[in-house]
């Protein structure tokens, strides 16, 4: 018996929110009562509902924003002086809302609750790091049949290059810290594929690493 | 028009009117009423919002958390509920995410107590989150819808918590006004996330470790958003007063605006303080009186109180704690207080001295402020007075001694001096004049007393009188004797909510009530009051004989309630007994009233009508005639006869017969 679906209130014109016992499935309001579609999947990143924007002073002068009065809210801005923010929401591209306030939260190193931008984060060099050197022999390694190791870097430190039959796997000399993970965890057991310190196979450290 | 609910619906209604969008909760005493209302409208669809039945508190405040990022959360507590939360709720202050709960406030172990006092509530004072004290359920709700105001401010961005006392709030039936949804959405802007929920392109990490260069950095910042809400929490009160006609401040001054004696403290306890604090206002010989009844407690406004405390040139401020600060110097509101006066008037401020009571449902009644503004008045005069906490409704340690044998040689030698010169004014003390009618009704748990109570305020509010009525909760074992009050202000424009305790009516669902060691009927009835018996068998003259008490006394009534319940095959006696209140007290008209039970009563309605009215019809004073219809116990030969070596399936004796005779 298929259960009774219910739809929830929502602010939200983009999503709706079907609740199917205790459930909750988000779709797009266009496809309401649709099947989803098979086939290629969309490129939705355009149409999702873009978060607020809080410029600083410098930012609204560079670029005036459509849609609301720049003059006007650049001299609100003014007098606060630098902890001033322009808060703009333009779910579609038009200013619905925007707002002059005081940031409390100046510092520029920490966002708004300690929240993290991931993709502004810059790599840091963490080679002073490790003890040993990694490298994966082109040679041994199975490309991307096997990608375990890139999977278990804890640091993304190992990339994929290349496709098919000619693809293998570097490891990025900036960004390994030496931690052993891909070659312990290696499907190959790390034998000439993964060398450590030049070295494909070492009885002393398997010893110290798988307790042999 | 009020609507009459208890301190929990409306705190529902404030989650509902801000269009909660999640609501996971864990149920807990004093506000599982709260999460069980808006469970139902969720359920049946009324509120658009989706609640967790979360597997503790910890889960459900870090559900609020995660849903608080992109959609409207709130959720209530108490108590231990409350503390097992405090873990979590800091990463909501420290993560900048606005998130509401209503707490019932209540005791925390040990002793186990589930009855009210602040205790939770001071406990999670350092978590960073903003704390409102609301005063009753009106409050509350509007404090609710306030809160997320205050709360999704971009100057703010912080969880809030509302609280209201546990039971004489939360559970205290009385008129809310329900403002309209449209109202409250021109008042309340919709929630806007500051991220977008589950974006690839720009992903973003809740919650990362900081080392300490950007972890100090960040909790200063933290602090200063904190900071900012004192000032939106005014702005957004004065829009409240413009759109909804309520205001609402950071603190609210009753009494003189000249006040040489000021009584702060926080939440319900003021509605006792008010009406002690009018008594004594312009009374001979006692200079100006005034009560602070703060709301906002974190962020607190010291500036403001200092300032206020300083125009209103105030001598002596007793601040009133119903909490305690284990091992601190003063407890928490006076240690602010304390605080604010020292920072912002140096010593040119008052004299503050500290109180604690209340505490852990002790009762909070108006006697209790005249004690306190007599210290008050026995500090402006320059009397010593203690360094350290006064306490409330202790036997060995009274505010006022009057001889040195009432307390023990070791205290007396520690605080005899200061006892000596601090006099018990008469002026200050003298019992207080009942200004409202009140009714209690003693029943046994189970028989239905407080649906009673509650329609009989619900017809008094719509004939436009205010009611208040407060059930005592705690024996929760069906057949316990209970009690149940109702207060009748016939004053319009003054709001009274606490009880003088002095009774017009006392209404006994049960006649062995009248057997009770314990319960003492006639205790605070008031001289030629009125007792309503539901009886089928005792005669007035008999009760009366009981009870030891003349025509001048006390007026008696009996109702047979469990005849006219049974020929109308219900189950409970409440309604005609809610007919019979009308034929006794005659303040509220039953013909008007019967208006407001034909849409209110519960179901079976017409039998529940007829019920009341025929309650109503047949309650009297008068000595009459009734068929004698006893019940005993027989007890059959086989059931005397019966040994445990007998005992067999077949041998089982039939033992209990029951028949009646006359």
């Amino acid at each position: 018996m298929k259960e009774e679906q219910r739809t929830l209130v929502s602010p939200n014109r983009h999503k709706e929110f079907v609740v199917t016992g205790e459930l909750v499935e988000i779709r797009d309001r266009a496809h309401a009562g649709e099947t989803e579609k098979k086939g290629q999947p969309e490129d939705k990143t355009g149409k999702r509902l873009s978060p607020p924007e809080i410029l600083t002073i410098e930012e609204v002068a560079r670029q005036p924003v459509d849609g609301i009065d720049t003059a006007k809210a650049l001299s609100a801005m003014a007098d606060i002086g630098p902890e001033a923010r322009l808060f703009v929401y333009r779910p579609e591209g038009q200013a619905v809302r925007y707002e002059v306030f005081e940031d409390p939260r100046v510092c520029p190193e920490v966002h708004r609750g300690a929240v993290i931008e991931n993709l502004k984060e810059k790599p840091r060099d963490v080679s002073g790091w490790r003890t040993h050197d990694f490298f994966i022999d082109l040679k041994g390694c199975l490309g991307d049949e096997c990608g375990r190791c890139a999977i278990v870097c804890p640091e993304n430190a190992i990339h994929l290059r290349g496709k098919g039959k000619g693809s293998f796997h570097e490891i990025d000399p900036l960004a390994c810290k030496g931690c052993f993970i891909c070659w312990v965890e290696c499907v190959r057991t790390a034998a000439d594929c993964i060398l450590v310190d030049g070295k494909t196979f070492d009885p002393g450290m398997r010893a110290k690493h798988f307790g042999e | 028009m009020a609507t009459v609910m208890a301190g929990n619906g409306a705190a529902a209604w404030g989650f509902r009117l801000s269009r909660v969008q999640c609501y996971p909760y864990y149920p807990i005493t004093p506000s599982t009423s709260c999460s069980q209302q808006i469970s139902r409208w969720v359920y049946d669809g009324a509120m658009g919002a989706v609640t967790i039945n979360a597997e503790s508190e910890h889960s459900a405040a870090s559900q609020i958390i995660a849903a608080g990022k992109n959609v409207r959360a709130g959720t209530a507590t108490s108590s231990k509920g409350l503390l097992y939360m405090i873990e979590v709720l800091e990463n909501a202050a420290g993560g900048a995410i606005p998130c509401g709960l209503f707490i019932g406030n209540r005791a925390t172990g040990a002793p186990i107590n589930i009855w009210a006092d602040h205790s939770d509530a001071y406990a999670m004072r350092d978590s960073g989150l903003i704390q409102i004290f609301a005063a009753d359920g009106q409050e509350s709700l509007d404090s609710i819808i306030q809160g997320y105001r205050i709360a999704e401010d971009l100057r703010v961005r912080m969880p809030f918590a509302v609280n209201l006392r546990g039971f004489t709030g939360t559970h205290a039936y009385e008129g809310v006004e329900i403002p309209s949804q449209e109202e409250v959405d021109r008042y309340l802007p919709p929630f806007v996330p500051l991220y977008s929920l589950f974006a690839p392109e720009k992903p973003v990490t809740y919650g990362a470790m900081l080392s300490a260069y950007p972890y100090r950095r960040h909790k200063r910042n933290q602090m200063a958003a904190i900071g900012n809400a004192a000032e939106i929490a005014l702005k957004a009160g004065k829009d409240f007063a413009e759109k909804f006609g309520r205001s609402y401040g950071h603190f609210e001054w009753i009494g003189d605006r000249k006040a040489e004696l000021v009584v702060a403290l926080l939440g319900e306890s003021a509605a006792a303080g008010e009406v002690a604090t009018r008594h004594l206002q312009g009374k001979e010989g006692i200079p100006g009186v005034a009560l602070l009844k703060i709301r906002l407690f974190s962020p607190f406004p010291a500036r403001e109180i200092a300032q206020a405390l300083n125009r209103a040139g105030t001598k002596a401020v007793i601040v009133f704690d119903e909490g305690l600060q284990h091992g601190g110097v003063l407890p928490p509101l006076a240690q602010r207080i304390t605080a604010a006066v020292h920072l912002h008037l140096g010593g040119k401020g008052p004299k503050i001295a500290s109180v604690i009571g209340g505490l852990g449902g002790s009762e909070v009644r108006q006697e209790h402020f005249q004690l306190m503004f007599n210290l008050a008045a026995n500090i402006a005069e320059g009397k010593p007075y203690r360094p350290e906490p006064y306490w409330l409704d202790i036997d060995e340690d009274p505010i006022f001694v009057e001889q040195e044998n009432q307390v023990s040689p070791k205290l007396w030698k520690k605080w005899g001096e200061i006892w000596k010169k601090q006099p018990r004014q008469e002026k200050y003390c003298a019992p207080i004049p009942p200004d409202t009618e009140e009714i209690r009704i003693y029943s046994r748990a189970g028989q239905g007393a407080i649906t009673s109570a509650v329609g009989f305020t619900g017809a008094g509010i719509e004939n436009g009188y205010r009611l208040v009525t407060v059930p005592a909760f705690g024996s929760e074992r069906r057949g316990a004797i209970i009690t149940t009050d109702t207060l009748i202000n016939f004053h319009k424009e003054r709001r009274i909510r606490s009880f003088m305790r002095a009774w017009d009516v006392v209404i006994l669902y049960d006649d062995t009530i009248l057997y009770s060691p314990e319960h003492r009927v006639l205790d605070g009835l008031k001289e030629g009051g009125a007792l309503l018996v539901n009886t089928s068998h005792m005669s007035v003259k008999k009760i009366r004989g009981l009870l030891d008490a003349g025509e001048g006394r006390v007026r008696i009534f009996t109702a047979p309630a469990a005849a006219v319940s049974e020929g109308l095959g219900l189950k409970h006696i409440n309604m005609p007994m809610l007919g019979a209140l009308h034929k006794v007290y005659d303040k509220v008209p039953f013909d008007k009233a019967l208006g407001y039970y034909e849409r209110n009563v519960p179901r079976p309605r017409e039998a529940s009508l007829e019920a009341i009215r025929r309650g109503h019809a047949e309650t009297t004073d008068q000595e009459i005639q009734r068929t004698r219809k006893e019940r005993r116990l027989l007890v059959s030969q086989d059931f005397l006869d019966w040994r445990p070596e007998d005992h067999s399936q077949e041998s089982w004796p039939s033992a209990l017969e029951e028949v009646q005779i006359g």
